[in-house]
């Protein structure tokens, strides 16, 4: 006799497997515009770029931390989420965002306003370690806060924040070249190399996290299944590997030999789109476990 | 000093919810929200099918995964074992929703606590009883810490009719819990997790 699968409860009395539903759109949003941002004001950064920096630093003290903001139940003792960063990831978190906002502003105001706004050069040299240091803890901490979340099987892997550290380095090179593109600047020659590297080193990222969550918990298999097979298989398949990765690869190859703004555009579209769409499937498609355990199952029940 | 727990005799269980209701009529719980269930599940195949029912709490876990995750401490244990939230303390951020692997945290939505069990407003008894919540904040189940502070036990122990849920001290090695434990075996739910929970069933 085959044991039935189990499917999803629809609600709290049933047996089977619970929906996450307490992180919506609003942490994706936090989570996507995070990666983004940082990984964007990194590269402008180490490539003397001021229109990305500012962009970067934009996207991520306005839109990453209004996205939060919005999402809390209690917003106005946000504070309060800083008080554990020898704990909780949330808390290193806001720590780096907050190193991020000043040490960000401390680079940005002199190139933005005149060197009338410029410190004395060690303070720079310390802004300078300080904001790359933090905008690579933003671009990877959302992973160990799902990390830090054993309810969402699928979450348990330490392959998460590398993934997005990688994607949110990939979103910060495509977005990198597009507004160099935008503004009619010089392209460094390494920036294309590093977006196609990066397009195949996330789709291995990809294939190593779905095997991993394969050998995982029920929970965790289950979500795979419904990423392969069941509802979020469009949405995997669709916009994540075809339009995220191959569209924007081949688009990218073929934007070295045409020079196109638009398809410029393009790239940077299917991109974003790929990342946005895996960092809303991580959360939406969280499964929480049976509620069993071996002895109770054992005997069918 | 005692550390409080509970066990759910599954043999005893006849799936009636009364401590379902008793838990909402002790905490005046917003509308979708249940610190206690019975989960329910049809096993078996046809002829020889039944109904087989899982009581369900917070486990009030030694190693509470909802307390470690906590970014600002509200999500406490105390020194008996009860797993409880500061809501002055609570920002919502949810990560404790996420963090129990028994989902057995609730979120209070805002305007959650404006209307009552399909109706608009409030009767005078979710009018008093809703002043214990918070929008925006977390709540969970407190094992009835009130009344296990006046030397009482749990509502939802106290309704069952079948004498299913046994409460009382789990580290006493002369209690009652320990030898029913050690009798019949008992086993917690999701033991992979290591949260030591202090919720314990015997299997029926």
């Amino acid at each position: 006799m085959t044991t039935p699968r189990v499917g999803i409860a629809n609600h709290r009395f049933a047996f089977g497997y619970y929906r996450q539903t307490f992180w919506n759109w609003l942490i994706g949003t936090a989570f996507f515009l995070g990666g983004l941002g940082a990984g964007l004001f990194v590269l402008a950064l180490l490539t003397d770029h001021t229109a990305g920096m500012l962009a970067g630093y934009l996207i991520v003290v306005v839109g990453k931390n209004t996205a939060h903001m919005l999402f809390l139940g209690r917003p106005e003792r946000f504070w309060r989420a800083a008080m554990r960063p020898d704990r909780s990831w949330i808390a290193r978190g806001i720590w780096a965002m907050g190193f991020f906002a000043v040490s960000g502003l401390i680079l940005l105001l002199p190139r933005i306003l005149g060197p009338a706004w410029q410190l004395s050069g060690w303070v720079n040299s310390a802004a300078t370690v300080v904001a790359v240091l933090s905008a690579v803890i933003i671009m990877f901490y959302d992973g160990f806060v799902m990390n830090s979340s054993p309810g969402v099987a699928s979450w348990g892997t330490r392959l998460l924040p590398l993934l997005l550290l990688m994607y949110a380095t990939l979103g910060g090179t495509t977005l990198s070249l597009t507004i160099r593109q935008l503004r009619g600047e010089t392209i460094p020659v390494f920036l294309p190399n590093l977006e196609h590297g990066l397009l195949v080193v996330n789709f291995v990222l990809l294939a190593a996290y779905l095997a991993r969550m394969n050998r995982s918990l029920p929970a965790a298999r289950e979500t795979l299944r419904q990423w392969l097979s069941g509802p979020y298989a469009r949405a995997f398949f669709g916009l994540v590997l075809l339009v995220g990765l191959l569209a924007t690869l081949l688009l990218s190859l073929v934007q070295n030999h045409v020079q196109a703004t638009g398809l410029v555009v393009l790239i940077a579209a299917c991109e974003l789109t790929g990342d946005f769409t895996l960092v809303m499937l991580l959360l939406k498609s969280g499964l929480f476990p049976l509620q069993t355990a071996p002895a109770y199952s054992a005997r069918g029940i | 000093m005692a550390r409080y727990g509970m066990v759910i005799d599954l043999k005893r269980c006849i799936g009636c919810n009364a401590c379902t209701l008793a838990c909402k009529q002790e905490n005046g719980t917003p509308e979708g929200v249940h610190f206690a269930r019975v989960v329910t599940r049809e096993v078996g195949t046809y002829p020889a099918t039944k109904r087989a029912f899982l009581p369900v709490l917070c486990n009030h876990c030694s190693d509470a995964p909802c307390a470690e995750a906590c970014p600002t401490g509200a999500t406490y244990i105390r020194t008996d074992g009860i797993v409880l939230v500061n809501k002055e303390m609570c920002i919502g951020c949810r990560a404790c929703n996420l963090a129990c692997p028994y989902m057995n945290r609730h979120f209070v939505e805002k305007g959650m606590l404006k209307h009552g069990y399909g109706t608009d407003g409030l009767t005078p008894y979710e009018a008093i009883k809703f002043m214990d919540f918070e929008e925006g904040t977390n709540i969970k189940c407190t094992l009835c810490a009130p009344r296990v502070d006046q030397g009482l036990e749990p509502a939802c122990v106290v309704t069952c009719p079948t004498d299913a849920r046994i409460f009382g001290d789990v580290e006493d090695p002369n209690g009652k819990l320990q030898r029913l434990v050690k009798d019949r075996k008992g086993w917690t739910l999701s033991p992979e997790y290591n949260t030591k929970p202090n919720v314990l069933y015997l299997d029926e």
